[in-house]
């Protein structure tokens, strides 16, 4: 067996222990609960509450065509509402009849979040309205409808359920309303004059060919799955391997088997290689495992935010090859060698396992950086000082590739890949130097150049020299 | 006589402040040659650039006539280091240790007798089996020794080995290095306890801030300094450096 086949098993079997892969399974069942909560919620939004009607008995108006009734119409609404536990003949249990007075007891008797209390001047004002031949009196009295509510602590969600389908409510009840009033032929006029224009066809530019039908947000829309879920796995395997590698070096020094492990008949290329390897192994796997719980939880919350936009990206040539599959692979692996090598030099200066901690700061904010301006704004709409910073962070390039190769933007993901595999490369080599020289051991407090800054150098006399 | 180990004129610097000042020593092959000196003297600096941990500022250091600062890789295959409260990987046996050590130097039957000679030298029982995290700072030391003493090297180089254990536990390390030298492992050590450089050292050399102020026999040094021991011997010499 080789010695750094050796060295890579060592390392392995170090990180891969039970607290790791039970903390990092106990993530994954957050992200899936989590997912399953907001889903939860989500399917919760379209189920109707119990609501209250009070002072509609005497509110009928009346026409030559007939009488509009807020309780029947109410009823109506809730049957054809979609809620498959609502049907014609349990509809009572849903909406309930009440009196206007004492209307929160009533509530919290019933169980109902919502209420409507129609005023006593509803029918009248309408009915007056109507009568108005006057051109010159400009005011038109309205049915007033008093809405109560019962607050339920129930997060973001669940809060603005209950006045969301009492505006659905109220609108549709307008609608309904004014097609009594007017007539079903006049109610077209009616419609006509609130909007007299429409929009019919749309058409988009995409990559140089006319589309139609398609909008520029239904795209964004359908490609939001690759460009958001792409930089969040990359910015998560960044930080796994990071933190893996750089506490590896903590805890070499923490507890003492650094010195040893130098000593050892190996050359400190290997000790580098076999470090960055196992890291690299174990930050996949753990990555892929946090992948999964995180695609269960994206899956939901994008569903609940924009839908299923059912748009086929191959047919408008924004769909990807398996040369760019290929490109953004390679693009990841190099984000992954750089991420590596910047950590081995941080942790070359790891004083213990807690320092090391707080040496992955840097690391999270640069990839947490360029994660969130190729979620909000991409590397193509954002000016050339963004677009400076973006190139320089390594990690940036395999989440801007996704974009860029729908675009058909080949320079961009090219010029990114060799700057990536210059940079691991240089730091890769940092590394292998910071291995071979007295820093390890020493640390940063009797470098010659520290000691330069600081000034003349003090005798220590604390400690074994 | 061979020489195992040869310093000459070695200078360590750190920043503007040189540590180790020019210092010349041989130690011969099969001897075991004690460093005595206060903390912070420079001994552990001088153990670790012998063991090519650290870089030599200036002058030269061989072991068995292969120059530490050039040719490192082949110095590790003779040397054995055991710093300091040196440490183990907490998550292993004591076993898997020995094996992940041993599969750095051999392999196959030679990897399986190596182990076992480690086995049987940390001399640990059924806990050679345990979690490495459960030992004690005893137990942790007779694995390292184990360790250090296992892979045959032909220079041992211990730092301040029985530091920190009990009675007990320091005498059995005591004839475990014993035992080394005769087997014929030249042994370089560093140690504040007096009483033990004198039982087990052919030679000792006496480090006062980063100078190699005596070297002898511990017989010619209180000869010498005209006192009855080590300890003393080290005082007067220190006092008059």
């Amino acid at each position: 067996m080789s010695h750094l086949t050796t060295i890579v098993k060592k390392e392995v079997r170090e990180l891969l222990t039970p607290g790791s892969v039970i903390s990092v399974l106990v993530m994954v069942m957050l992200f899936a609960a989590l997912g399953g909560l907001i889903g939860d919620e989500v399917s919760k939004s379209t189920v109707m509450p119990v609501i209250g009607i009070a002072n509609y008995e005497d509110q009928t108006i009346e026409t030559e065509d007939g009488e509009w009734d807020a309780y029947e119409f109410l009823k109506d609404f809730y049957i054809k509402s979609g809620d498959k536990r609502i049907t014609p003949e349990n509809v009572d249990q849903f909406v309930l009849k009440m009196d206007k007075d004492d209307i929160l007891e009533q509530m919290e008797n019933t169980g109902a979040s919502v209420a409507l209390v129609l005023s006593d001047d509803f029918k009248k004002n309408i009915e007056e309205s109507l009568k108005y031949s006057d051109p010159d009196n400009k005011t038109y009295l309205k049915g007033e409808i008093l809405q109560y509510y019962v607050y339920q602590p129930s997060g973001m969600i669940g809060g603005t359920v209950s006045s969301a389908v009492t505006s659905a409510i109220v609108s549709n009840m307008n609608n309904n309303l004014s097609k009594f009033i007017t007539g079903e032929e006049e109610s077209k006029y009616v419609d006509f004059l609130k909007y007299p224009i429409k929009s019919t066809e749309t058409y988009t530019y995409v990559k140089g060919e006319l589309r139609s039908d398609v909008t520029p947000a239904e795209i964004s829309e359908a490609m939001s799955g690759q460009t958001m879920f792409i930089p969040m796995i990359i910015m998560i395997i960044i930080m796994m391997v990071g933190s893996i590698v750089i506490s590896s070096m903590g805890s070499e020094k923490e507890n003492k088997t650094l010195e040893t492990l130098l000593t050892l008949p190996i050359s400190r290329t290997v000790i580098v290689t076999g470090k960055i390897i196992a890291a690299a192994l174990v930050g996949l796997i753990f990555g892929m495992a946090y992948m999964f719980g995180m695609a269960f939880y994206i899956s939901s919350v994008t569903f609940m935010a924009v839908g299923d936009s059912g748009l086929d990206l191959d047919s408008l040539g924004l769909a990807l090859g398996l040369t760019d599959y290929a490109l953004i692979a390679v693009s990841m692996f190099l984000s992954i060698a750089c991420a590596l090598g910047i950590c081995m030099i941080l942790g070359a200066f790891a004083k213990n396992y807690k320092s090391a901690q707080t040496m992955t700061m840097p690391l999270s904010i640069l990839a947490i950086l360029p994660m969130f301006i190729t979620m909000f704004s991409g590397w193509y709409s954002s000016n050339a000082l963004i677009q400076t910073v973006l190139f320089i962070i390594p990690f940036s390039h395999p989440m801007m590739a996704t974009e860029a190769l729908m675009n058909g933007d080949l320079t961009l993901v090219l010029a990114g890949i060799a700057y990536m595999a210059v940079f691991a490369l240089a730091s890769i080599f940092i590394t292998v130097k910071l291995y071979k020289s007295d820093i390890l051991v020493t640390g940063l407090s009797q470098n010659k150049y520290v000691e330069m800054l600081k000034g003349t150098g003090r005798r220590n006399r604390t400690g074994g020299q | 006589m061979t020489d195992a180990l040869v310093l000459t004129d070695v200078r360590k610097t750190y920043g503007q402040r040189e540590a180790v000042h020019g210092v010349s020593l041989t130690v011969h092959e099969g001897e075991v040659f004690g460093l005595i000196g206060h903390n912070g003297a420079g001994k552990t600096t001088l153990l670790r650039m012998i063991s090519t941990i650290l870089t030599i500022t200036s002058g030269k250091i061989e072991v068995y006539g292969r120059d530490v600062a050039k040719e490192g890789d082949e110095v590790r295959k003779l040397i054995s280091y055991l710093p300091e409260d040196a440490g183990a990987y907490k998550d292993l046996t004591g076993r898997k240790y020995l094996s992940f050590i041993a599969e750095l130097f051999v392999s196959g039957k030679e990897k399986d007798e190596m182990v076992q000679k480690g086995v049987e030298l940390a001399d640990l029982g059924d806990k050679i089996d345990f979690r490495i995290d459960t030992y004690s700072k005893g137990m942790m030391r007779r694995l390292l020794i184990a360790r250090a003493i296992m892979t045959s090297p032909k220079l041992a180089i211990m730092d301040e080995v029985t530091s920190g254990l009990d009675v007990i536990n320091a005498y059995e390390i005591r004839e475990v290095i014993r035992n080394i030298a005769k087997s014929g492992v030249t042994v370089i050590m560093s140690s504040h306890n007096m009483f033990e450089v004198d039982m087990l050292c052919d030679r000792v050399g006496m480090v006062d801030q980063g100078n190699l102020i005596d070297v002898g026999t511990p017989e010619e040094l209180k000869k010498k300094y005209g006192k009855e021991t080590l300890e003393e011997v080290f005082v007067t010499a220190v006092k008059g450096a």
